[in-house]
């Protein structure tokens, strides 16, 4: 077993290193080489960095991380890689075989730390043992970015990562963060707005693996999905009657399709209980450059516009 | 460019990397690794603890077996192709994953009641819990679920693979990709691949690959082996989607017939002439080759399930080569047996590989032992004798937590394996 295992630790680190052992300075001129876990993560990355840096993602667009199966030119980049970008919190499960298979020396940084953590009631699983149940919990939920404040750290922290790497390029990188910070600050307003304008009863969808809690926690839209469900595997059909009741009770408005999972079971689920299906959320990828969803912003955009179309009824 | 140099500990690391998980105190870890050991002549499969050598229990099958695990690991098939038999065995080592945990647990190993009779049973495919036996004398393939194994309820499915011939059959939830038979003469080489569903359609176009043989899976990707590339399977939606990888321009003249899958990553490794080995990493196209020079004749090789950029190659001068995947190179070599000819007939005994945790473990069948190498170090560990000739070998094991309150474990080791243990090319 070489896989370093994770036991009772908080994480309370930023950035840190693997080894010690490159020299301290290299080729001056080259760029920055960032490895971003995912596109979402990319997408900031490549704004903050600018032409500074060049990054690559390892997940692409439309493409789930929680499923990734890394590949040898994965590990190639990272072995190659200044920075590496993660979105920690056990998001990205491939990424510890990935360090150790790399031997990498680049600095790791996990950009949801210091986020306010949404702590998952459902993130966990039983053990059913002598007529005992017993609960065993994943607590914190990953998929931060889907509320503006989180990815207000993310950027920060990239920044933050970004000029500890290279000090000459530090004020550019500040100030791309700056700039991107205003339109985050414009962004969160929007949703806010547009989230008001969704009349307070209607403000419940259904989605089939729940990455949306911090946009619950943050705007006030609640999510319901199929308990202990993963885009890995199956609904049982127990967890579907559950769910159908569940969505009668809270009076559900529309049950929404996501961008990187096969949309069977949301259709069953929706056809199940009466409703129909509203669109498609972006929710653990970005689309690909020509899609509705290419960059971070434009991905909050889309979704809050699908939700209010499809709550408001329009 | 420049790197800061800051130091943390591996457990900063390990807690940055993955996040907080929660551990009982109670909590135990245990490790189990079981061999499964077939004999070259004499129809038995031993069960050896990997960890302290000792024997657990031998299996009476019909004849000498050709062994397979499932990528769980809870099962492991014996095929018997001369004997047309195929027999299962519960490996007594289960995970059951729950997404951030996965528990471990350990009984005895036990030859299943359930057995698969027919023409000279050959290519074993398992996929995700989907397995796909074929026969080279039927013109049917046959798809079953290693749950129903287990449970010792066989409910055979079949789908029609043309003709009866040498060819493999790839399963899936409600389709096959099986071969195509050459339909000049079904005793040669299969002459490319299709997607079947169990009433008898054929699914989108036929696809060419000429020579098809070798098979392997890495993680959710299928590739089967022909002259010219691979044919790469991807479940799309509802069925299966075959596309054709060709062999990079810059290869010498070749193909390969046999393959494996990496585990944790994904790539393959082929064959390619007899004192070569080609590194694939599908995802980078033309670019994905990496040709490796032996220094003499190829007799076995395996992936590392648990350090996954290494392979390891057993050649015919008695060395056991590691394989960096990254580099597409020979890492280290070790001398580990006598010389084992190739010449001679493709199934004469000689050693075959495989990983369990530290140990590398390569079969001596003319010297009636394993050796065992340390991954880590890969220096020669220790030997387990064995009676006889053993020859095809499989690895299931791992490591996990036992709970005090309810007797199972979590763990991470829960790979995808696919072994190739025939190999006549
Ligand atoms: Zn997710
Ligand atoms: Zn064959």
């Amino acid at each position: 077993m070489t896989m370093t295992r994770l036991t009772t630790f908080a994480a309370s680190l930023i950035v840190i290193t693997l080894t010690s052992l490159s020299g301290a300075a290299q080729a001056e001129t080259e760029r920055l080489s960032v490895v971003a876990s995912f596109s979402i993560i990319g997408d900031f990355a490549r704004i903050i960095g600018g032409d500074a840096v060049e990054v690559r993602t390892l997940v692409g667009p439309d493409s789930d991380a929680h499923v990734y199966e890394p590949r040898p030119a994965d590990a190639i980049a990272l072995a190659r890689a200044d920075v590496v970008l993660v979105n920690g919190l056990a998001f990205e499960g491939f990424l510890q075989r990935l360090v150790d298979a790399s031997g990498t020396s680049a600095r790791i940084a996990a950009l949801s730390d210091g986020i306010e953590i949404v702590h998952d009631p459902e993130g966990g699983h039983y053990h059913f043992s002598g007529g005992q149940a017993i609960f065993h919990a994943a607590p914190d939920d990953p998929h931060a970015w889907q509320s503006v404040a989180s990815a207000r750290v993310y950027v920060e922290n990239i920044a933050r990562v970004f000029c500890e790497a290279d000090a000459e390029g530090c004020a550019a990188y500040e100030a791309n963060a700056a700039g991107y910070l205003g339109e985050l600050t414009k962004l969160d307003e929007e949703i806010r707005r547009a989230v008001a304008a969704i009349p307070e009863d209607r403000r419940v969808a259904v989605v089939a693996h729940n990455a949306f809690r911090y946009f619950e926690r943050d705007y006030g839209v609640s999510f319901l999905a199929p308990q202990g469900v993963s885009t890995e595997s199956e609904a049982s059909a127990a967890d579907v009657a559950s769910l159908i009741r569940e969505i009668r009770e809270k009076r559900a408005s529309a049950v929404f399709a996501e961008n990187i999972a096969d949309a069977r079971l949301v259709e069953q689920i929706a056809s199940e209980a009466g409703l129909s299906l509203g669109g498609t959320l972006y929710s653990d990828a970005l689309s690909p450059p020509d899609g509705p969803a290419p960059g971070y912003v434009e991905m909050m955009r889309h979704n809050v516009e699908t939700l209010t179309r499809a709550m408001t009824g329009g | 460019m420049r790197r800061l140099i800051l130091t943390a500990s591996a457990l900063a690391i390990a807690a940055t990397l993955g996040g907080a998980a929660l551990a009982d105190d109670d909590d135990e870890t245990v490790t189990a690794w079981r061999l499964f050991v077939a004999d070259h002549s004499a129809p038995v499969v031993k069960v050896i603890d990997a960890l302290n050598g000792d024997l657990v229990d031998t299996f009476t099958v019909k004849g000498p077996a050709a062994l397979h695990r499932s990528s769980s690991g809870a099962t492991v098939f014996a095929v018997q192709g001369a004997q047309g038999e195929v027999n299962a065995i519960a490996s007594g080592i289960t995970f059951h994953d729950h997404g951030d945990h996965a528990d471990i647990d350990v009984d005895d190993p036990e030859l299943l009641h359930v057995h698969i009779d027919g023409a000279k049973p050959a290519h074993f495919v398992e996929l995700q819990g989907n397995i796909a036996q074929w026969f080279d004398g039927e013109d049917k393939v046959r798809v079953f679920t290693e749950k129903a194994v287990l449970d010792e309820k066989l409910e055979m499915r079949t789908a029609s693979v043309g003709a009866a011939h040498h060819g493999v059959g790839v399963p899936y939830q409600n389709h096959v990709v099986v071969s195509i038979p050459n339909p000049d003469d079904a005793s040669k080489r299969p002459v490319g691949a299709r997607v079947v569903d169990f009433d008898g359609n054929a699914v989108g176009e036929d696809v060419a690959c000429p020579g098809l043989h070798g098979s392997a899976g890495s993680g959710s990707l299928y590739a089967l082996a022909c002259d010219t590339g691979l044919l790469l399977i991807r479940q799309e939606g509802d069925a299966p989607a075959i596309e054709h990888l060709p062999y990079a321009a810059s290869l010498p003249e070749g193909s390969s017939s046999t393959l494996i899958g990496g585990r944790g990553l994904q790539y393959f490794i082929g064959n390619y002439g007899p004192d070569r080995i080609l590194v694939i990493d599908p995802s980078e196209g033309e670019n994905g080759f990496k040709l490796v020079q032996l220094p003499t004749r190829r007799v076995h090789f395996a992936v590392d399930p648990i350090r996954p950029r290494f392979a390891y190659v057993v050649t015919e001068d008695g060395q056991l080569h590691k394989i960096d995947v990254l580099d597409g190179k020979i890492a280290q070599s070790l001398r580990l047996t006598d010389p084992y000819s190739m010449d001679g007939h493709w199934n004469d005994p000689r050693p075959r590989v495989a990983v369990a945790g530290d140990s590398i473990v390569v079969t001596d069948p003319l010297n009636a032992k394993l050796h065992l190498v340390n991954a880590e170090t890969f220096e020669e560990s220790g030997e387990i004798a064995v009676e006889g000739k053993p020859f095809n070998i499989v690895a299931v094991g791992g490591t996990g937590k036992v709970h005090a309150h309810e007797g199972e474990g979590h763990s991470h080791d829960d790979g995808h394996a696919h072994e190739d243990g025939h190999s006549h090319d």
